[in-house]
Parts: C-alpha cells; structure tokens; sequence
C-alpha cells in the first residue's frame, strides 16, 4: 500500500515535467503528419485547391512508373551517401577515440566548425570548388585523369559527393561516442589470441560500436532520403530526386495532395524499416530502458 | 531553405511594424503584398507622406504560395502583385475588386500596344499592369562571339555541359512550342508532343534545368549560354561586360505582373490612391531604374536618365509586343503541360 502511494506520488510530476515535450511533438509533428496522410486521400481542384470527397486516385497516381523511377533513383543515392558515410566515418571516429583524451576534443571541434557556416553558403562554396574552369577540374584535365567532356558539378557524382560532406559530421559523431566507450584493450587481445590486425577491427571492434553505427545510418539516411536543396543545386538535368518532386507539385504545379502523398509515401518508406528494427532490438530497447531505471534507483 | 528563411524574416518584419504601428497615432495603412525587392522604398515613403499614410510591406516568392496563403483566410492586404495568369485565377475566384477607373486617372498612362497585343486583362477591369519582363537568352560574348538569334542555340553540341534552361514546365516546353512556330498556351497534344522531342534534344546539351544558380553562373564562367529572367540576367549584364543577350526570333515569353486590390482589402480607397500613384511616368521611371524592370507607361521614357533610355530591361523592346506570348493559366489542361514535362525530365 505503501510503495503503491509512493508509486503514484512519483507518477505525477513526471507525467507534469513530460507532458510539454508530447503536447509540442503531438501539435507539430503528429498532427501535422497525419494532415498531410489525410490530404493524401484528396485531390487537386485546378485552381490549386483542396477537394472535399475522398479518392484514392491520388494514392494510385504516385504509384506510376515515373515516380518510381525517381523513388528508386533517391533510394540508390541515399544508400551510397549511407555506405560512404559510414566508410569515412568508422576510420576516423576509430582513430579520435584512441587520441589522447586532451587533444581529442578539440579534433571534434574542428568537424564541428564547418557546420557554424550556414548549409547553403557551404554548398555555394562547392559550386566555386567544381566549377568547370576552377583550380580542381583543370588540375585533373592537366594532370589527364578526366576526359575534357567530364564536369564535376551538375551530375549524380556532385549530389553525391556534396550530400556526404554535409551529413559526414553527424556520422563521426554518434560513432565516436561508441568508440570512445568501447575498450580497446579487448583489440590487444584479439591480437594476442592470434587475430589478424584486420580481423580484430572487423570481428571485435566493429561489433563493439554497433549501435554508434546504427546512429550514423539513420541520422545520415533519413536526411538524405528527403535531400532537396542540394539536388537542386548541384545536381544536373538527371539529378532530380523525390524531394525535388514533392516541391515542385506543393509550389508550381499546385497540387497539394499529390505533394502529401509523395511525402506520405517517403515516410512510410523510412518509418517501416526503422520501427521493425526496433521491434526486432525490442530487447536491447528495454536493456536500455531497465539500465536508465536502475541508474536511477541508485541515485535514490 | 531560402524559401523559410525568407518567410521567416517577413513573418518578423510584419511584426516588428505591426508593433511600431501599434505605438504611433493611428494613421491610415495600406498592407503591400508583393515580390522582395520589387519597388522603389523611396517613393513608398513620398506616398506616405503625400497621403498620410503608412504602407507596410510583405513579400512572397512565388504566385502559389501567395494565393495558397490568401485561400488559407490570409486577410487584409490592400494591393497585391500576382503575376497576370494568377491575377485571372484570383478574378475567376472572386478574390478580386472590379476597378473604378474614376478613382484611377493615371491609367490613360497605361501602354496600348500591351492592352491590346499581349494583356490577359485587355480592359484593365481587374488589374492594372505594373512592371514587364520577359524571357531571354545571356551568354558569354567572349567565349562565344556573336550568335544567331534562336532557341537553337540549344542544340550546339560545342557548348554541351555548360547551357541551362529555366527549371519550369511552363517556360522550357513554351521554348519548344515557340521554336515550331505554335502557342505557348496551346492545348493541342501533338503539338505539345514535338515540343516535347525538342525539348528532349536540347536537355542532352544541358547541364541542368535552373532557376537558382544560373545569375551566379553565366557570371563566373560556368554557363555559357543560359535562359532567364530580364529582371534578373540584366542585373548580371550591366555589370559583366564580357556577356551579352539575345531575343529568339522566334519569340520569348513575356510576363507582366499586376496591382490588384483584393475584394477583402480594407481600405480599398487608399489602395486606389497607391496604384495611382504608382502609374504617374515620373515616378514608374524611378521605379523602373530601382526595378531594371519596364512599366508599360511609354511617358515615363522622358523622365528616364539618358544613358537609360535605350536600356533593353526598362524599355520594352518594341518587336516583343508582336513576338512575345504572355503565359495564360490552362485551367484543367496544365496536366497535359506537366504529364510532358515529367515525361522530359525522366527521360535518360
């Protein structure tokens, strides 16, 4: 009766301290979600008005080959922005973690100062760097390693390259709080057991960080999933990708609901996978959550 | 991003003035709704003294977001400045006051060769025209020399990677439907369909569809040929001048951007007098130098400095008045123009 009392006495402040955080994710994200899941069901009056029946026309209508295309096209550059991510990523989260602790921040620091420049001005400033007649593309037409009809900007290469500068901090960074945690010394006796160098990296520290590397992708996938300033920017005659798409019919082609179930069907793409493995890690979830909980009760 | 930021920074400025006006004795005020950098402030200023009067000022990027804001109960404005196709659907919609011309004298001012060749809006019942601009082609002179007047340009194989169209249906498959010699309103499909294929020629060419970065490009040397905006591409061109321009014979777009007063305006007095003022020559010459864009008031040629009155930006090129095509909204049949364009942009 007693632990019951306390139980429910706990129980108040904390629904009280939590409940702004809900009430702010249910006004501006739920609410506005399912608005546009709904308007989805919808379809555009031609002056760019919003019917009142229902239809699932719409919903048919993104489903066409064309969008397909470009769906298939946004998934591929995502998943290669992903995989170099995670290629520059490892390797340097690896080696700022075996630093000595007073030097590693600040070689954090100097990942994070790029970001202190705004988005826009740091894709600008990738334009000057692949221009056609700047320093970078007539060194490497001198030096004969590209063919004079090859460009460096307005292509998938450029979306590419420019997507995985812009995501690359927040790859190294979940990873080197993993590595930072993880115990090097357990390399040292992988080696001792006999593992090769590339083993050990591959059969003990990689594993080690696994949920560092879990951050990376979702931080660096879901972003690049919605990519639309750099497509836009860098990317040429080919380059669009569905974000590109999902702009162009909320502005100029005034189609609301088909713009929403665009953005429907890029949400669903992305929370599918991420909530099965969650239910999948149901276990490592609660780990967690029963780690908090007892964290907790030793401070009491 | 730049679209938010923007929207950001007006949201605060009708803020920020909505609170300044709130302090002060309480004059009349005319809510401005129109493109950023659109009119000269200064004669803003001379309006509100002359009237005694305070104009405040919000801006939008595009005509959509504009009229999405207005169908979403967006009240209060007095003048707004919709491109002409826009100001049709908002008159078609209701949206729009007719026009008491008593209250608009200065409207004899108003161009005849517009009214009658090029305006949607041929009696100016519901919008008076404001500035005109039109499509044309920028490129680099030095790199290039001269070049014929044609939307062929496009096909030169020499140029490959370093060309853009504008990034919008309407304006690259008008290209094509102007380049054989049909309507850019055209609601015929096999007319569009060899627009289509011309289109699908010059796209090989291209190094991308831009509305962004080809001011930017054509300047530093990365473009060598790119269609645009007048307003904008002479801005680049007074300053560069290793870069000329060209009209395609074969005709460009011209667009016009209108002052109309919403049926909700609430002080749809002061907006008469605003729009009035705004077709005096005198002060749509200042405009028209703050702007680099033409107001189709002939008069206002005289009030132009010299050097300016031969300027290809604030005075309409005469041929564009037989030339050119104003965009008109299609109603149902701009899904035919969009099924075309994602139809060129998919194509490999």
């Amino acid at each position: 009766m007693n632990t019951m009392n306390h139980k429910s006495d706990k129980k108040l402040p904390e629904l009280l301290s939590t409940a702004p955080s809900y009430l702010w994710l249910f006004v501006f994200f739920l609410l506005p979600s399912l608005l546009v899941f709904a308007i989805a069901f919808k379809s555009a009056d031609s002056s760019g008005g919003i019917s009142d029946s229902w239809t699932l026309s719409t919903i048919s209508n993104v489903l066409r080959q064309d969008y397909i295309i470009v769906l298939w096209r946004t998934i591929w550059v995502s998943v290669v922005v992903t995989a170099l991510c995670l290629l520059l990523s490892i390797p340097v989260a690896y080696w700022i973690a075996q630093q000595p602790k007073k030097y590693r921040y600040w070689y954090l620091l100097l990942i994070i100062i790029p970001l202190w420049t705004n988005f826009l001005i740091r894709i600008f400033a990738w334009r000057t760097l692949l221009h056609p007649e700047g320093f970078l593309r007539t060194a490497l037409l001198w030096l004969g390693v590209i063919p004079d009809d090859m460009f460096l900007l307005n292509n998938m290469g450029a979306v590419i390259t420019v997507t995985v500068y812009t995501c690359l901090p927040f790859a190294i960074l979940p990873i080197f709080a993993a590595a930072e945690k993880f115990n090097f010394a357990l390399l040292e006796a992988a080696r001792d057991l006999g593992a090769s160098r590339f083993k050990a990296f591959y059969a003990i520290f990689l594993p080690g960080i696994k949920r560092g590397i879990l951050t990376a992708i979702l931080v660096v996938f879901i972003p690049a999933m919605g990519s639309y300033a750099i497509p836009d920017l860098v990317g040429g005659v080919d380059g669009e990708l569905l974000g590109n798409k999902i702009a162009l019919r909320a502005s100029a082609n005034r189609n609301l609901p088909e713009a929403a179930a665009l953005a429907a069907m890029l949400s669903i793409i992305i929370t599918v996978p991420v909530l099965a493995f969650m239910l999948k890690h149901k276990r490592l979830l609660r780990n967690i959550i029963s780690i908090r909980r007892s964290a907790g009760d030793s401070t009491k | 991003m730049t679209m938010k930021l923007g929207l950001k920074l007006a949201a605060l400025a009708t803020a920020v003035s909505a609170l300044l006006w709130g302090c002060g004795p309480s004059k009349p005020v005319l809510n401005l709704y129109t493109w950023s950098d659109y009119i000269d402030e200064n004669l803003v200023k001379e309006f509100e003294k002359q009237y005694n009067c305070k104009v405040v000022i919000d801006t939008f990027d595009s005509n959509e977001f504009m009229y999405a804001k207005l169908k979403a109960g967006g009240s209060g404005y007095d003048v707004i400045v919709p491109t002409s196709y826009m100001s049709k659907i908002m008159n078609d919609q209701k949206m729009l006051l007719k026009l008491d011309h008593s209250k608009l004298p200065n409207s004899k001012y108003i161009d005849k060769r517009y009214l009658d060749n090029l305006a949607i809006d041929k009696k100016m019942e519901y919008c008076i025209p404001y500035m005109l601009g039109y499509t044309c082609i920028a490129y680099n002179k030095e790199k290039l020399g001269d070049i014929p007047q044609t939307w062929e340009v496009f096909s030169n194989e020499k140029n490959k990677g370093r060309m853009t169209m504008l990034n919008d249906y309407r304006e690259t498959i008008g290209a094509g439907l102007m380049f054989n010699g049909y309507s850019i309103n055209t609601r015929n499909e096999k007319e569009l369909e060899k627009a289509k294929e011309q289109v699908l020629k010059w796209k090989k060419n291209l190094a991308k569809f831009d509305n962004e970065v080809y001011k930017a490009g054509i300047q530093s040397g990365e473009f060598l040929v790119v269609q645009g905006y007048s307003g904008d591409l002479f801005q680049v061109l007074d300053e560069s001048p290793n870069l000329s321009f060209m009209i395609p014979k074969e005709g460009v777009m011209i667009a016009c951007d209108d002052m109309v007063i919403p049926a909700s305006a609430d002080n749809p007095e002061l907006a008469y007098k605003f729009i009035n003022f705004f077709m005096d020559p005198k002060n749509a010459a200042k405009n028209m130098e703050y702007t680099c864009y033409a107001a189709p008031i002939p008069e206002a040629k005289k009030y132009l400095p010299e050097e300016l009155r031969t300027h290809p930006g604030m005075i309409f090129p005469e041929a564009l008045f037989k030339a050119g095509q104003i965009i008109q909204d299609l109603g149902d049949d701009n899904a035919k123009y969009l099924k075309v364009w994602d139809e060129i942009k998919i194509s490999q």
